[in-house]
């Protein structure tokens, strides 16, 4: 995994580690839940683990905040989590976040990217992922979640950032939320699953170029077993990002991840 | 500060910017109750929220409008051509490009074309800027190294030895608002916004099925970091489109504009559309006044843009009699847009 500058992403990672044990969204960036909760994974990190739980609020939301925008990683913080009572207050924190809280009567809800706004894919996934993974008897959320990822999959299969249709055009599912959808809703909906794989096997050469949708889809296929999760995972190896001090930490962590020989278990309810 | 010191005192520009992010430290607070009640941009008596010592009244602008029927002509000397017919003076200063990159289809007309980005980065060195460098924070795709390398533009920036900033991910802190037309209190803005001199809003001329139409101001959404703000930036629509483009606008101040009218987008934007050939390259000093110029361009009304005539109160100038023409005419460089969906009533009678 030896990049074209002599530093693997595993070494970036662990040098990216900021001395209260979190992780920022690039090299020498405050430490931030999403970044961190993913190089707790990829790296089976005690001390992001520690900061996760070290981030939990009284309400159980982990959340990066400014002014009246909550970001809410708490899902998928708390599946980086070590099991006790912070993670438990973060699932309490997930089983009771709905998103549109303007109508009440929506349904389903699914999650939101920030608190209050509406349900999107990705945030959806993580919050199904997590409750079927950790709190498994929070039936209602997760058959909400899933009901949210089978309305908004786009015809023919697939996922984009969560709208199926503008105006009475169908819209193109993208390979990396794609990939994250299917990590959610894997094992509740063969259907889709089916449909999601499909349009991964026939999309992920043509994302390829970025890093984190190259990634994200080695793991979705790793996790579904599917036969071209080994080229997708060759192609991981060589990319040229790998080679970039400046990439991302979340690319370079879900490309850790897809390189593993197993997905990591929370991925796999 | 007015609407000529955007471009003819950049050495001041990196104090002005940090002292206008500092001074408005105090308008939130101020203009919390303007917030909270909602403001009514429609509305008979109207409140002011925003900062009086920061926005002085709008001076007169300065908008070069030159035509380009392709994206394979020399459009560096075009931009040239335009940023010098303004009276920009960029000299010394670290500049910002901010190009629209939403996401990327190609067989669609959805981003400012990466041959024109290249060529503003190359006009601007003519120009001496200290250092230029892309920004754009993608709001729908959050892979925005696929976006880039897909579009072509990671090609063009390598050629032309430019470097590239995901404003998705790229270190950023919380600062006020400058205005306080929705209730978010604060932004959270990447740094390379706020610690550049010079901030070139690179719109791609397009309709937009909330907002009518998507240019220099609406363009702004993509500086804030996806990761605060989701994918797409969906707190923002929820606070109001046309608040949060008049806050956010305000708050980004870009100082220049570059606009891609040489292939829009009519119909169904900003991502649905079909190509309008308008065939025009917009270099402005003030981003109300391109704004409103463009809308007329495109065969609409701009006083019937709510959000665009409150930015003419403070943030620009929106009266076509204090807009100064000085390249084309811009009514000799016209198309009729079809609208976005609804938005019919938008054509100029």
């Amino acid at each position: 995994m030896m990049s074209s500058v002599g530093m693997d992403p595993l070494s970036q990672l662990r040098a990216r580690r900021n001395p209260d044990g979190g992780v920022g969204s690039v090299p020498g960036g405050a430490s931030e839940p999403e970044a961190t909760a993913l190089v707790a994974l990829a790296l089976d990190d005690d001390g992001a683990r520690t900061w996760l739980a070290d981030q939990v609020g009284d309400d159980g939301r982990v959340c990066l905040v400014a002014g009246a925008a909550a970001s809410d990683r708490t899902a998928l913080a708390a599946l980086a989590m070590h099991p006790g009572a912070e993670q438990e207050a973060a699932l309490d924190h997930v089983v009771t976040t709905v998103a549109n809280d303007i109508d009440p009567n929506a349904s389903p809800r699914g999650w939101p990217w920030t608190l209050g706004a509406y349900g999107w894919v990705e945030p959806t996934a993580w919050g199904v992922l997590a409750l079927r993974t950790l709190r498994p008897t929070a039936t209602a959320r997760i058959d909400d979640g899933i009901e949210m990822l089978r309305q908004r999959e786009c015809a023919g299969g697939g996922w984009n950032y969560g709208t199926r249709t503008v105006n009475g055009v169908n819209l193109q599912p993208y390979v990396q939320t794609t990939s994250v959808a299917l990590l959610g809703i894997n094992g509740r909906d063969a259907t889709a699953v089916a449909r999601g794989a499909r349009v991964l096997r026939s999309r992920w050469r043509a994302e390829a170029s970025g890093l984190l949708s190259l990634a994200t889809a080695t793991v979705a296929l790793q996790v579904l077993g599917d036969a071209a999760q080994p080229a997708a995972r060759a192609a991981v190896a060589s990319h040229r990002s790998l080679g970039d001090p400046e990439a991302d930490t979340a690319s370079l962590a879900w490309a850790v991840l897809a390189l593993r020989d197993h997905p990591v278990e929370v991925f796999t309810p | 500060m007015t609407a000529e010191d955007h471009v003819q005192t950049p050495p001041d520009r990196a104090i002005s910017r940090r002292r206008f992010l500092t001074r408005s430290a105090g308008t939130v607070a101020a203009f919390g109750v303007a917030a909270a009640v909602g403001v009514e941009l429609r509305g008979r008596e109207r409140p002011e929220p925003w900062d009086h010592s920061v926005f002085a009244p709008p001076g007169t602008a300065q908008v070069a409008v030159l035509q380009a029927s392709s994206y394979d002509g020399d459009l560096e000397n075009v931009v040239l051509g335009g940023l010098r017919a303004i009276g920009a003076d960029v000299n010394g200063a670290r500049v910002l490009l901010k190009p629209n990159m939403v996401e990327y289809d190609p067989g669609a007309v959805i981003n400012t074309d990466p041959r024109l980005v290249a060529a503003s980065v190359a006009a601007l060195r003519r120009l001496g800027a200290a250092q230029v460098v892309v920004a754009e924070g993608p709001g729908h795709r959050r892979d925005t190294g696929y976006v880039v390398e897909a579009s072509g533009l990671a090609s063009h920036l390598r050629d032309a030895g430019a470097s590239f900033v995901d404003l998705n991910v790229a270190r950023a802190g919380e600062v006020p608002l400058a205005a306080a037309y929705t209730q978010l209190g604060t932004l959270w803005l990447p740094t390379a916004i706020t610690s550049a001199d010079v901030v070139v809003s690179m719109p791609k001329v397009k309709t937009h099925h909330w907002a009518g139409v998507t240019l220099s101001l609406k363009n702004c959404f993509g500086c804030l970091p996806g990761r605060m703000y989701g994918w797409p930036k969906n707190i923002l629509h929820w606070q109001g489109i046309d608040a949060s483009i008049l806050d956010i606008a305000a708050t980004v101040r870009p100082d220049l504009v570059i606009a891609d009218g040489i292939v829009g987008m009519q119909g169904d934007g900003p991502i649905s559309g079909t190509p309008a050939p308008l065939g025009a390259v917009i270099v402005a000093d003030d981003p109300v006044a391109a704004d409103v110029t463009i809308t007329r361009m495109m065969g609409f009304d701009p006083e019937k843009l709510p959000y665009l005539m409150e930015a003419g109160r403070f943030l620009g100038q929106a009266d076509p009699a204090k807009i100064r023409p000085v390249a084309e005419d811009p009514a000799a460089v016209t198309m009729a847009f079809a609208p976005a969906p609804g938005f019919d009533d938008l054509r100029s009678s």
